[in-house]
Formats: structure tokens, sequence, C-alpha cells
């Protein structure tokens, strides 16, 4: 997976790998928006820049296996990130990418992301990244699921 | 501000965060309940090719995660894998072997772990790999060779106390190298 700087096009691959105790000191509300120290118990995975140590994303995940589900909980991107003005492209679509496989090893076909976002913030969901949606839940099923890892996914 | 204003500020800035925790079992439920009627109706119009493509990209997903760590676990991991490719994309795993041009009877001595795979199957078993994933998604030419000598790497390690007492008697060491 890879990220592009939006000033100078550059592409930087990048990781995504399991939060741990010691990183939750420096996950502010301040640069991430949330206060992530309320999921130190969920399953929540930090998207790195190969070779750096700045968090640039989080998400936070809940898998309900009895409907082939898995629910992200809360997304973001690091404050630099936010905006017209961000310094990377690609965070959010990646960490959807992410889960998305984590559900395609657990589910196969019957493999569904969900969310749930506020307010307008469904629209840009569903234009960006194909999301349906039913009543306020977004999903992504494995049509839509293939797409974004062929788009999204280098691996 | 006026709500297109609003709007178009929030657009804007609408990938920094996405707060979808549910604020009650009850809202979990129900808004896990329309989500599936509704996916069932979907699901009735999977196609037989996105199912066959989501196994394949649940195979190559479960295989590199396999090869990402050391599994110490006397399990015949390459031929599973082997196992599921073949089953998915074939009814009858005859015609695999005739495809890559190897007798039923070798396909079923690898498959049942009686015969290791000969380099050949493996470069075949590489071009066929390439080309059934060509429409699916990307896929390493070296996965296959990874798992294969994962599973080898990680026997060998696991099982030092079986093989190292009768092998350790062959190897003396004439120039031992000082600390």
């Amino acid at each position: 997976m890879i990220v592009i700087d939006t000033a100078t096009g550059k592409i930087h691959e990048v990781e995504i790998e399991p939060v741990e105790t010691g990183d939750y000191q420096s996950l502010t509300k301040r640069r991430y928006f949330f206060n992530w120290m309320d999921e130190k118990d969920k399953e929540v995975y930090k998207l790195k820049i190969i070779g750096t140590s700045g968090i640039i994303g989080l998400v936070s995940i809940e898998r309900i296996p009895k409907e082939w589900r898995i629910h992200i909980r809360l997304l973001t991107v690091s404050k630099e990130n936010k905006g017209n003005d961000k310094k990377y492209e690609n965070i959010a679509g990646n960490l959807i990418t992410f889960v998305s496989k984590i559900a395609v090893r657990e589910y196969a076909e019957l493999a569904c992301v969900s969310l749930k976002p506020k307010g307008v913030l469904a629209q840009h969901y569903i234009d960006k990244f194909g999301m349906n949606i039913t009543g306020k839940t977004l999903s992504v099923e494995i049509s839509e699921i293939l797409n974004l890892i062929n788009t999204y996914d280098h691996d | 501000m006026t709500n297109k204003k609003k709007s178009n500020k929030e657009i804007e800035g609408a990938e920094y965060g996405v707060d979808s925790r549910y604020s009650s079992k009850k809202e979990r439920q129900v808004d896990g309940k329309a989500l599936m009627e509704a996916r069932l109706r979907k699901m009735q119009n999977v196609s037989e090719d996105q199912i066959i493509k989501a196994k394949l990209l649940q195979l190559k997903l479960n295989m590199e995660e396999y090869i990402k760590k050391p599994v110490y676990k006397d399990h015949n991991f390459f031929t599973e894998f082997l196992t599921i490719y073949i089953d998915t994309i074939y009814s009858r795993r005859n015609n695999f072997a005739k495809d890559i041009n190897i007798t039923p009877v070798r396909l079923s001595q690898v498959l049942n772990n009686h015969r290791d795979p000969k380099e050949e199957f493996m470069l075949r078993l590489m071009i066929h790999s390439e080309k059934t994933y060509k429409n699916v998604c990307q896929f390493h030419k070296k996965t296959w060779y990874q798992v294969y000598f994962h599973e080898k790497i990680c026997d060998t390690m696991s099982s030092q106390d079986e093989w190292r007492p009768s092998v350790e008697k062959h190897v003396s060491i004439s120039k031992l190298i000082k600390a």
C-alpha cells in the first residue's frame, strides 16, 4: 500500500500494524481527533510510512462473526492530513482496504465492512469508496472490496 | 453560517475521521439486522465468478499471512493451500493435473504428502497461478515457493530434537574460530 505526498507527488510505501500499548501515550486528541485511550481494549491498527515512526492514520474495529462483518468503530488521519492541505493522500482508503482484507480472510465471499458516519460524511464515503447505504449504515461487500483492493493494495 | 457552507466545510475534511461506534447494543442489533437483510438480497446476485475471486483472494491473503511469521505446528500448509487452490477453480482435480501436464497420480502424491513437489511442478504452479490471479488481484510469483520453503524451515527448526543427535555426529570442526 502507498500514500502520495500531495506537494511533490512522491510515493511512499506504508505499513499497517496493531497499535501497541506504548503508542497510546502519543495518540492525543489534538493530533488524532478522538480519545483513542477509550479504544485501548479494542482491535486498533496504525498506519505509518515504512522507515518512519510517525503514525499518520488509525482505525479501530469490531469483528462480528455472526454477521460475517467487521464494523469500523473509529477511523482517523493525523492532524496534518486533514482537509485540502493534507500532506498525504490515500490514508483513509488504505485503512478501509486493510480492514476489507481482514474481512475477506475471515469470511471470503460473505465479507462485509461497515461504518456509520454522521451527517454529510456518508455521501463522501459513498462517492469515494463505492460504499452501499442501508439506513444510516454504509458498507462494502465482496464486489466493492475487490475494487478497493485493486485500487489501494499494491502488495 | 449557511447550510451549504457548513456542508462544504465538513466534506472538505471528511476523511479526517469517522466515529461510528454504536451508542447501544440495541442500535447495533437493529442496524445489523437491517444490513443483513439488505446483504442477503444482494448476495442472490453475486455471480459464481465473484465467489471464486473472493475465495482466491482469501487464499492469497492466508498464504501471505502464513509466510510472515514462523509457525511451529505439525501441519502441511503447502498442500492445504494447494488443495484449496485447486478445489476453488476445478470441479475435478484431474483437470488441474491435465492443465499443468502432470499425471493425476503425481498430483495425488503431492496433495497427500507422499512426495515433495518437483521443481517442474512448482514452476508450472507458479505460471498457472500467475494466469489465474491476473484478473483477481496482485499475486507474487514467489508466493508458492515462499510457502513451501517457509514450511520446510519451520519444520526443520521445530524438529531439531529428532534430527540433531544423528546429524551432529557427522559434523566436526577442525578449525575452531576462537572467541
